[in-house]
């Protein structure tokens, strides 16, 4: 038997912004579950709120955007991403490996010149 | 002797990376602040040589612009000026 690997990664989301508060924390819980029950472990999750989009995903100009930081064995992305597709209330997402797990989401501005 | 720039019309001049310079690690999609000084209008990417990135953030940069496209942070065509 090959040893599990598991792996830090960053999830990006783009839930409906048509949904209710209510809702969408069902999606976003349905989003971890989906994780968890994989053997992985959610660290963080960021709520960047609502926000326009730069072009309408399924006829929707707003989403609403979560980024998740998690470990997971790396076998279970493949069936989590079958199960996103599957949720028609996710308009997009993103799973890429990252080193480590920012304290927030903020960028140091090049200088000018 | 040293010439003068005037003279010598097909020189370049040398540009320096932003990225260097800034000593930045890795150029992130997240950080919109950053690529859309690297887009056109048009949502075009700016190519090296007008931009003076060194090759090696270029990639970076391309790929993070790419993946900022994709959640749609970023237009893949932005509007006519």
């Amino acid at each position: 038997m090959k040893k599990e690997r598991k792996f830090l990664y960053e999830g990006m989301y783009i839930l409906s912004s048509v949904l209710t508060d209510e809702t969408r924390q069902k999606v976003l819980d349905k989003i971890t579950s989906s994780i968890t029950d994989k053997g992985g472990e959610v660290h963080k999750i960021f709520d960047e709120g609502r926000k326009k989009m730069a072009y309408p995903i399924a006829k929707k100009r707003e989403g609403y955007y979560f980024i998740l930081y998690f470990t997971t064995p790396s076998k279970s992305i493949e069936p989590m991403w079958r199960e996103y597709h599957l949720n028609e209330d996710l308009l997009r997402f993103v799973t890429l490996r990252v080193e480590a797990v920012p304290e927030k989401i903020e960028f140091q501005p090049l200088p000018e010149g | 002797m040293k010439t003068h720039p005037m003279e010598t019309p097909f020189s370049k001049k040398k540009k320096s990376c932003p990225f260097q310079a800034a000593g930045m690690k890795h150029v992130d999609y997240k950080d919109l602040e950053t690529l859309k000084r690297f887009i056109t209008e048009r949502g075009k990417i700016l190519p090296r040589r007008v931009s003076g990135v060194s090759a090696h953030y270029q990639r970076q940069l391309v790929l993070a612009i790419k993946r900022a496209r994709y959640m749609a942070l970023l237009p893949f065509v932005g509007e006519a000026s």
